[in-house]
């Protein structure tokens, strides 16, 4: 009976963990074209839930208001690409580090006068009734969660090896200069990154918020749990991230059972120091990070 | 085909070139060579948009497009064999071919259909390249790379092509590998811009050439020329 207990806890929290590895991500595919992330992506993933959640408010049914959200994502991820990104990589700067965090600001603060500093519930058609496997409760709506991450995901990796603009993204990210050579814009597969890193976050966000509740602050701390898992999964490994996102959440789910739910982000931090310490590169890294 | 006029660039405050003219005539093999430093990588960057020149003009059939970004360049009919080849490590061979044609293929779907013909004609001239077709570019030998970047230059079809020092840390049997390779291109019409240091290789192969001394055009002529000049003799040939 106690194992079961610990299977459960463990399934529950990596099936959270995913949603971490699909905001990570979001990092992934910025920093292989562009050696850049939107430090205001947490405020990203939230403005993208409420927007769903207005959607949802004017009647739109569930399974429209998932592509209408993810859309809105991509939207601001582009213009997080054109306001923060583009200009201060041209000047080779680290300028987008700062302009992405002012933007971040800026969405926070924007958030709260449209919607509120409340939280406020995110209403699913997917139900939150277990499911019993082998003695194992798992709710339809957790289920979704790791379905939806592993399905664009499986979708992005696909669209990266079977069509030519894939390739060239590929391309962009092993060598941009010789991309340019033949005839790959890299400005344009920048930006196509930044459109598909706010798409990836905006599905994170709408999964994740019938769990968490829609508020302002809801993505601070799963932007960090994702930082966590970039850094320690590498970024440049798409399956090291998936594993390190359910590792991680399963680990936090134990240590909140055993330790008490105040050190419920201890392993997250830890985990980031260590690997930071002992392997910069990442578990799972090839190319070196700079660090920024 | 392809013109320089007082080609002037360089990287930051630093001018590497000063005033550097030539031309690419259709369907000829033009060789570039010179010292180590001399400028000669330089100028083909600044040719083909790797670099942004301070002055002057390129022209490429007829077209000036010294202001152009490198993309733009390329799909206008410029290919840029890079000096150290520049493969993409980790796409497989027929990846890294397709993407040598990607101006002028379909982004999404069809693409390998459309290539197919075009990839034959580069396996016919590399069969060792069809061998490792699905293999990924960064586990292939340094020659292999290099017939990988040269096929991948021609998947264009480009109106001239740009190739930098070909020959570097080849093995000497590679080497003449490449420039029987070079030969072959010539037969079928290619116009080619060709740097080399193997001064006296390139010189057999090409139809005319320059030499490059700190920043600009030193001497030019026929290779036959060429050789009867007692600086380049001393210099380049001994």
């Amino acid at each position: 009976m106690y194992t079961l207990l610990i299977v459960q806890l463990a399934v529950s929290g990596a099936l959270m963990g995913m949603v971490y590895a699909l905001i990570a991500y979001g990092f992934q595919l910025t920093f292989a074209t562009s050696k850049s992330i939107n430090f205001g992506q947490g405020e990203l993933v939230m403005l993208s839930a409420f927007f769903s959640l207005t959607l949802i408010d004017s009647g739109l049914p569930y399974w429209l208001v998932v592509p209408g959200g993810m859309l809105f994502g991509a939207v601001l991820g582009l213009f997080v690409e054109r306001a923060a990104v583009r200009l201060s990589l041209e000047q080779k700067g680290e300028g987008w580090i700062l302009l992405t965090i002012i933007l971040g600001l800026l969405g926070f603060s924007a958030a709260e006068n449209i919607w509120g500093r409340d939280d406020r519930p995110f209403p699913t058609p997917i139900s939150s009734d277990p499911l019993h496997f082998f003695g194992i409760d798992v709710t339809p709506l957790e289920l979704s969660v790791a379905i939806g991450v592993l399905a664009v995901m499986g979708l992005v990796e696909l669209f990266k090896r079977k069509t030519l603009l894939g390739k060239a993204f590929e391309a962009v990210s092993a060598d941009r200069d010789a991309a340019q050579l033949m005839g790959i814009s890299a400005t344009r597969t920048i930006q196509l990154s930044y459109g598909l890193s706010g798409l990836v976050a905006a599905l994170a966000g709408i999964l994740v918020a019938p769990i968490t509740t829609v508020g302002p602050t809801m993505a601070s701390v799963l932007i960090l749990k994702a930082f966590s898992v970039a850094v320690v999964a590498g970024l440049d490994s798409g399956f090291g991230i998936v594993l390190v996102g359910l590792f991680l959440g399963a680990l936090e789910s134990l240590t909140s059972f055993y330790l008490g739910s105040g050190w419920r982000e201890a392993p997250g931090l830890v985990l980031l120091i260590l690997a930071l310490a002992v392997r910069p590169n990442g578990v799972f890294g090839k190319a070196s990070i700079r660090k920024v | 085909m392809l013109t320089v006029e007082n080609l002037h660039a360089g990287y930051g405050t630093s001018e590497v070139l000063v005033g550097v003219s030539l031309e690419v005539k259709a369907g000829t093999v033009v060789a570039l060579i010179g010292a180590n430093g001399a400028g000669k990588t330089t100028t083909m960057r600044a040719i083909s948009g790797m670099i942004r020149p301070n002055r002057g003009r390129v022209l490429l059939d007829g077209r000036p497009v010294q202001d152009q970004d490198a993309a733009h360049i390329a799909r206008l009919g410029l290919a840029h064999s890079p000096e150290g080849r520049k493969v993409f490590g980790p796409l497989t061979v027929e990846d890294n071919l397709l993407l040598g044609a990607y101006g002028r293929l379909p982004r999404f779907f069809g693409f390998r259909a459309r290539a197919a013909a075009d990839l034959k004609n580069i396996y016919a001239l590399f069969p060792r390249l069809e061998e490792r077709r699905l293999q990924t570019a960064g586990t292939l030998s340094g020659g292999e790379q290099q017939m990988l970047a040269i096929g991948r230059a021609l998947m264009s079809k480009p109106k001239v092509m740009l190739l930098d020092e070909p020959s570097m840390g080849l093995a000497p049997i590679i080497v003449q590998e490449v420039f029987h390779t070079i030969r072959r291109l010539k037969e079928t019409g290619i116009t080619l811009l060709l740097v080399e240091q193997f001064a006296k290789s390139a010189l057999e192969v090409a139809d005319y050439a320059y030499v490059m001394d700190r920043g600009h055009i030193a001497i030019e002529g026929t290779p036959a020329h060429l050789r009867e000049d007692e600086r380049v003799l001393a210099a380049y040939l001994g």
